[in-house]
């Protein structure tokens, strides 16, 4: 009987999760099977897949994410390898440096990116300056400055996972690889990189999971090119058509989930300490 | 244990006694009527020391204001649960709530004002609703840095100089229906055509760079250079001369567009008297006045009387007023699901 008053630790956050997200979402997702509150219909989500606008903006949104994530991945990894092998004063120093752009908000720095990319910002002005371009490059309002400005805000992210995972392997792996003959790259490629995998995913899932539902930075960056959460703000507060909105708002927790999901799997399979 | 037990009551105790003062400033504060007004959000300093600061303190009572933008405000009144008296909206916006019986109708004889203004600010939305407030214009504002030729036409905006100069208006704005017509008469046509106005926008799209949805938008690009000018409201003139003082406003040869701005009483509001004598004071020629020399609102008061410096920016003057393009908002509302969805589909990228 004692053993049951664990669980007791857990009710509170249970609770409030059911009731603030889990029923929410369930009466969201029901709702759109029921346009009229007659029979279920699902004519809607048939005739929004085969409509070619709202497949655009998917795909658009879906590529602006993967890339990201990948970005991300790129430029986090080389950096928390560096930070997590530096001393414990040096790596509290630069962790705190990478947390710092997490305490700007997502506005302030989409207005500092329209500055710096902007026609006459100072990309444009720099290079034209050095003679590389002579007409100002066309980078705000376009999927490229919305990329930029999503990197921004999640490499940090990424980093702090990546360094939490390799400050746990243990530096007599590298020793004993090294012992057995493995040379500096070896080491790299089959001991710390597979260890990292678990870091790596949680890192993506967390960059694309962000970058798939993010709003400010579209919005603000991306001009005329719409994503899904962009579209999903128009149907529910421009155009109060709260059906679609949560219709899509359907769509973008499934494609989370199947994501979330393939990653795992993966992650599973190339895990080596399973 | 002890010590941790008296430090857990001790701040306790002094919780309850903050939340006990907490409670006894509030109620101190209850003996006054609160007025909740729904508006815009510009020029905030100018309305809360101008126009709410002295009806606030000639009738005892406190005003209450909810920002944000048409389609946000009006959607939250929709859903039932605002507790707003006085909502100001676009006359597209306003004869949406109209439409679904959102709004009282007003006692025309508590605003004695009503004599005072232009006929077609009168009542906008139908007989009984809130009037404009204001009449502005819809026109084209530019950089002549930027563009050397001069602009006459709304054609003018489909010239080669403009190429990845300009930003329009959203649909689903105020103004984007209107530019929507203009479309329609650079195609040529008279009256409404709108596979001609779509086709039209199809061939702006090289020299279109950003859409806008909210009238600061514009103004940030305009300011960073990142656009020559556009379509604009006049009433934002003053804001862009600040950002390029060499910007220059003009009313297309075709016509410019009246957008109106009226003020409607909330239904089952329960300040409706105080909310219709805020109306009226609203329109009175001191009110009106203010916020035209202020260059916040042009003018409907017929009384006002203006200076050329001060005209500069507003809209003034029943003949300028009488040559305005009228989109009729019931026209718009019918619409406008459709043109939402084609824009969405042809002009947006």
């Amino acid at each position: 009987m004692r053993n049951y008053y664990k669980y007791l630790l857990i009710l509170p956050g249970v609770l409030f999760l059911t009731i603030f997200m889990l029923v929410p979402i369930g009466m969201t997702i029901i709702s759109t099977f029921f346009p009229n509150e007659a029979a279920a219909d699902t004519s809607n989500y048939a005739s929004l897949f085969r409509d070619s606008y709202f497949l655009e903006i998917l795909w658009t949104t879906l590529r602006v994410s993967i890339l990201t994530t990948i970005i991300c991945m790129v430029i986090g990894f080389p950096t928390a390898y560096f930070i997590a092998r530096m001393s414990a004063k040096m790596k509290a120093l630069l962790l705190i440096l990478t947390i710092f752009p997490l305490l700007t908000s997502p506005v302030v720095r989409s207005f500092s990116w329209m500055v710096i990319i902007g026609r006459n910002g100072l990309v444009n002005e720099a290079l034209m300056g050095i003679g590389i371009i002579q007409e100002p490059l066309e980078i705000l309002y376009t999927p490229t400055a919305v990329i930029i400005g999503l990197v921004h805000l999640f490499l940090p992210l990424t980093i702090i996972t990546l360094v939490g995972v390799m400050e746990s392997i243990e530096s007599d792996l590298l020793t004993a690889a090294a012992s057995l003959g493995a040379s500096r790259f070896g080491v790299f490629t089959k001991v710390v990189l597979p260890l990292c995998v678990p870091g790596l995913v949680i890192g993506g899932i967390l960059v694309f999971v962000g970058s798939f539902t993010a709003y400010t930075t579209p919005a603000l960056l991306g001009g005329q090119q719409r994503v899904l959460s962009t579209l999903l703000y128009q149907n529910a507060n421009t155009l109060n058509d709260w059906h679609m909105a949560s219709i899509l708002a359907a769509i973008m927790i499934v494609v989370t989930l199947i994501v979330i999901t393939c990653m795992n799997l993966l992650a599973n399979k190339l895990n080596p300490r399973r | 244990m002890n010590g941790r037990i008296k430090m857990l009551l001790g701040s306790a105790a002094i919780a309850s006694a903050l939340t006990l003062s907490a409670c006894g400033s509030d109620s101190a504060g209850a003996g006054k009527e609160k007025l909740v007004i729904s508006t815009w959000g510009f020029s905030e300093d100018f309305f809360n020391e101008d126009v709410y600061a002295p009806f606030e303190e000639e009738h005892n009572v406190d005003i209450v204001v909810e920002t944000g933008n048409n389609a946000e405000r009006l959607n939250k009144i929709r859903q039932g649960n605002s507790d707003v008296d006085l909502v100001y909206l676009s006359d597209y916006y306003a004869q949406q709530g109209v439409d679904d019986g959102l709004f009282e109708e007003l006692d025309s004889s508590k605003l004695t004002n009503l004599d005072k203004i232009y006929e077609t600010a009168k009542s906008p939305n139908g007989e009984g609703y809130g009037p404009a407030y204001t009449i502005g214009q819809f026109g084209i504002a530019y950089n002549p840095e930027m563009v050397k030729e001069t602009v006459s036409s709304w054609k003018d905006l489909w010239n080669a100089e403009w190429e990845s100069n300009v930003a329009i208006p959203g649909i689903t704005t105020t103004t984007g229906p209107m530019f929507l017509d203009a479309a329609s008469k650079v195609s040529g046509n008279d009256s409404f055509n709108e596979d001609a106005a779509f086709k039209q926008l199809d061939a702006l799209k090289p020299n279109i760079v950003n859409e806008y949805n909210q009238t600061s938008e514009f103004i940030n690009m305009f300011g960073q250079g990142e656009i020559a000018g556009g379509p604009i409201m006049e009433m934002y003139f003053s804001s862009l001369k600040e950002a390029v003082p060499e910007a220059e406003f003009v009313t297309p040869e075709e016509g410019g567009y009246a957008v109106m701005n009226t003020v409607n009483v909330v239904k089952d509001s329960d300040q409706k008297e105080l909310a219709e004598e805020f109306i009226n004071y609203q329109l009175s020629t001191e009110v009106q006045e203010k916020t035209a020399k202020a260059k916040v609102d042009s003018p409907v008061n017929t009384e006002v009387v203006l200076s050329d410096e001060e005209q500069e920016g507003i809209t003034y003057g029943e003949d300028v007023i009488e040559k305005l393009n009228v989109l009729p908002a019931d026209f718009l509302v019918e619409n406008s699901k459709q043109w939402i969805d084609r824009w969405n589909k042809e002009v947006t990228k």
